[in-house]
């Protein structure tokens, strides 16, 4: 009957937590490095019912257990089942700490009440860790007819399908279904139980059992107390069937609160009731088909409840309980080394709102490291008072060996019963704390345990609205669609630099062979410069330049400054340098260099068709030296 | 000595022109794509698409036109053209966060990991950062400077020892590059394709029909083309399995 799925985190997990087991010193160090993945840790669901056939007027118990190698286990999300009514049952849990190591099992039971006949399925129960999700198979349970009895006087006719009228008696119409909703009191304390009972009566058959939707709830906190109770009742000469349907509320906080209209859905069949009192009447209706009926919906009357202030005088150590409570607590061991786990269990058992106990404050313990606080909860219902206990376990790690004391822990609460508060309390303890390995781990309890977001469903994002490309993408397409041989230019251009890094070291290299190329162009340029002196009225600096560019062209050539060097020895200078010009053009720069050095130095001035006919003349001799220092 | 000087007020309108060359590019009208978009919210998902291929049309480089068009044929259940359009758009836009979600949850939907398993999600980010045509880019710039500081270094050895760095730099960012786009050729997006015909697609043991089908390719799986060179079939391989075939270039979408 049990079906389960489990998942398996991973494995990583379980090291981090046999690392807590067997080294102390280096917990803290494992612990950091595993700490994100221990916040999901393996967890596994399971459901059962505790039968598979029940009758259409009985109701069956579900059982949903959780459980996890961690401190707190999600509460696993219960289905929209639209063929049972579900009501809270309870809760159990388990949790056991060995060295360190956590495991919780908790058992939620709910009552279910079946709404039709046939095969129904409990759909799966899921549960959800906030990474992980577990779940549950589903479960078909077999809902028959209630078996007639032998006697029918013998046994009661089952409730909430309809009823025998009682009488003759004339029944209005809308007296045929109502519901009702009262409380046992109009007043209570923040956390004192009010039993609100909603009653469902019917004195005309259902095609199935109704639909109950329980009321909303301000400044409430409620908890259903099944069962369903059934039963026929004779109201103003009418009997009627009726249901009853019991919830606990506690009041949150002092002020008003109000409990809202409960709705009760039910079909009604539509033909008139032709035998009431045939003993097997109630299931002829029952197995009717639902869709044959009329569908009515009826509401209770809302409430309004005052919640009261709790008197002054309350405890330092009253956190807000309320009920009849007992404490006790131990500790696992009697002898613990220093860096060992101890663990300290404080049990509130009792009757209240065990849901909302707060753990008690435990006293100053210099001697100890105080770790985190988990709880368990197991809540029972017996009589329709909410009850049970509740236990905190605290690891403690003594830090100093030697004999130590933890002193007593207290719990106050508002006893209900003597409207006076109490502060009852446990311990002390005494434990003989030994020489240990370590300082001791750093223990924790809270694995992720955040309340997130809850993820329902996964879609694609929506459409974009952007109209254009993101620029550095679009232009970088652009780019890249260039003609590749583009990317050839630098590569010439890193080759004209190269060549023209190697022409410049060589022209370095080589001064002479480059002014000896030059030497004409230079010349030229100072033909024109003297042009531009004579056309200026300046003959004399016309001679003076030509003079100048003479002795620089041929200091170019030669490769010697003849600027020191006499006429003839410059002349020699150039026939062994240039054997192969020829005398003619060796005595005309004899010629040209005798008759510059004449105007410029001549004391009368220089007449401009002088140094005119001396530009002429340079002109000419500079072409014919051209090719006479070839030969 | 020769001095190579380029002025900055003679860059900065080759850029400008460049960034507004890229921008005009793209510079699709607003009011049609909203005008698609709100038929794609209106559930009318065929006319929209219509209008994204339009868009794609008229602008291959945007990468909007693909994510809307992959979207709509998500909606219309069509998950092969779906992961198409997605790869298209994710292969010009890797940056893109919607993109890149909706190519996951598609290929995801189709039991395909968008992250291989084993490697980080950071490392599959970095991977894919730069699209191919922005490495190409870079690769191309790198190797502009690298040059362009070369002749530098060639016309100004003085300067040599200041040239060294940028050098080194360009010569680094050129060797990443290079090597990075050669890492991605086994990106199953490069030279990739998609199932996206009738499916399942046969995978034929050769270009023909005459051949033996030896398996069988469910629509959206994602395949990596070998050769296109045949008219009809292209040859693909499918790395995770280790097998390659022919299929009919009617079933698969280069993307």
């Amino acid at each position: 009957m049990r079906k389960n799925i489990k998942i398996c985190i991973s494995t990583p997990v379980r090291y981090s937590l046999l690392a807590i087991r067997f080294s102390c010193a280096f917990v803290p160090l494992l612990l950091c490095a595993f700490a994100p993945l221990s916040l999901y840790a393996e967890f596994s669901i399971s459901a059962e019912v505790d039968r598979k056939t029940v009758e259409i007027t009985d109701s069956l118990y579900l059982t949903v257990t959780v459980s996890a190698d961690s401190a707190s286990v999600p509460e696993p999300k219960l289905p929209q089942m639209t063929n049972f009514n579900v009501y809270s049952s309870g809760r159990s849990q388990n949790i056991s700490i060995i060295n360190g190591k956590i495991a919780t099992s908790v058992s939620f039971t709910y009552v279910l009440s079946p709404m039709f006949i046939g095969r129904q399925t409990i759909p799966p129960i899921s549960v959800f860790n906030g990474k992980e999700r577990a779940m549950t198979q589903e479960i078909d349970v077999l809902v028959v007819r209630t078996a007639a009895p032998r006697d029918p006087r013998a046994r009661p006719a089952p409730a909430t399908r309809t009823a025998r009228p009682a009488t003759q008696a004339e029944v209005n119409p809308e007296d045929l279904l109502y519901l009702t909703a009262e409380t046992d009191k109009n007043a209570a304390y923040p956390n004192e139980q009010i039993t609100l009972t909603v009653k469902f009566y019917t004195a005309v058959p259902l095609t199935s059992n109704p639909q109950y939707l329980p009321p909303q709830f301000k400044n409430l906190i409620a908890e259903d107390l099944p069962p369903v109770r059934n039963g026929e009742t004779v109201i103003k000469g009418t009997r009627y069937a009726y249901s009853e349907i019991k919830t606990a509320v506690f009041g949150h906080e002092e002020g008003q609160a109000r409990i809202n209209p409960a709705v009760v859905i039910a079909q009604l069949h539509r033909e008139a009731v032709t035998d009431f009192f045939d003993p097997n009447f109630f299931q002829k209706f029952i197995s009717m088909n639902a869709a044959q009926g009329e569908r009515r919906e009826i509401k209770s009357n809302p409430l309004t409840l005052a919640i009261l202030a709790f008197p002054p005088g309350a405890p330092p150590s009253f956190k807000g309980a309320a009920g009849s409570f007992t404490i006790s607590a131990e500790l696992d061991r009697k002898e613990i080394k220093t860096g060992e786990a101890l663990n300290l269990s404080v049990k509130i058992s009792g009757s209240g709102n065990l849901k909302v106990l707060t753990a008690p404050k435990l006293p100053d313990m210099p001697d100890f490291k105080v770790y985190d606080t988990m709880s368990s909860l197991d809540i029972s219902k017996e009589n329709d008072v909410i009850g049970g206990k509740k236990v905190f376990t605290t690891i403690l790690i003594p830090r100093r060996e030697g004999r130590q004391t933890i002193p007593p822990v207290r719990f106050s609460f508002f006893d209900l019963a003597a409207k006076a508060y109490r502060e009852i309390a446990a311990g002390p303890f005494e434990v003989t704390v030994l020489k240990g390995d370590g300082e001791g781990a750093n223990v924790s309890f809270v694995r992720g345990e955040q309340v997130g977001i809850t993820p329902l469903a996964s879609d694609i994002r929506y459409v974009s609205d952007k109209a254009a490309p993101p620029p550095a993408a679009a232009l970088a397409r652009r780019i890249s669609a260039l003609p590749p041989g583009l990317n050839l230019i630098p590569v010439f251009i890193a080759f004209l630099s190269f060549w023209l890094a190697r022409a410049k070291e060589f022209r370095l290299k080589n001064p002479l062979l480059f002014r000896f190329k030059k030497a004409r162009s230079e010349a030229a340029s100072d033909l024109l410069n003297a042009r531009e002196k004579l056309k200026g009225g300046l003959p004399a600096e016309a001679a003076a330049i030509l003079y100048d560019s003479l002795l620089d062209y041929l200091s170019d050539k030669s490769g010697q400054k003849v600027s020191g060097l006499t006429r003839k020895k410059t002349l020699a200078l150039l026939k062994e340098k240039f054997p192969g010009a020829g005398d003619y053009a060796t005595g005309e720069i004899e010629d040209l260099w005798e008759n510059l050095e004449a105007l410029h130095f001549s004391p009368d001035g220089t007449p401009p068709e002088r140094a005119k006919e001396m530009i002429e003349k340079y002109l000419v001799l500079l072409d014919m030296l051209e090719k006479e220092f070839r030969k | 000595m020769l001095r190579i000087k380029v002025p900055l007020k003679n860059i900065l309108p080759a850029v400008t022109l460049a960034l507004w060359g890229a921008r005009a590019l793209s510079a699709y009208d607003r009011s049609v794509l909203a005008e698609y978009n709100d038929l794609y919210k209106n559930g009318n998902y065929q006319s929209a698409l219509e209008g994204y291929a339009d868009i794609i049309s008229k602008e291959p480089a945007n990468p909007c036109g693909f994510y809307n068009a992959g979207n709509a044929y998500f909606r219309m259940n069509k998950p092969g053209p779906a992961i198409l359009y997605y790869s298209k758009a994710w292969r010009l836009d890797p940056r893109n966060a919607d993109i890149r979600a909706n190519l996951e949850f598609a290929l995801k939907q189709t039991g395909q990991a968008f992250v291989p398993d084993g490697v980080p999600r950071v490392l599959h980010y970095l991977y894919y950062y730069l699209s191919d045509d922005e490495l190409k880019t870079a690769a191309a710039a790198a190797w502009w400077a690298l040059f362009l500081l070369v002749s530098f270094y060639f016309l100004k050895p003085k300067s040599a020892a200041g040239t060294r760095t940028p050098l080194l730099a360009a010569g680094g960012l050129l060797a990443l590059a290079g090597l990075w786009f050669i890492a991605r050729s086994v990106s199953p997006f490069r030279d990739g394709a998609v199932i996206t015909g009738e499916a399942p697609a046969r995978l034929m043991s050769g270009p023909g029909e005459n051949f033996k089908a030896y398996a069988a390719l469910p629509e959206a799986r994602l395949v990596k083309i070998l050769d296109d060179t045949d008219d009809n079939y292209y040859e693909i391989a499918i790395p995770k399995e280790g097998i390659k075939g022919w299929v009919k270039k009617t079933s698969a979408e280069k993307i």
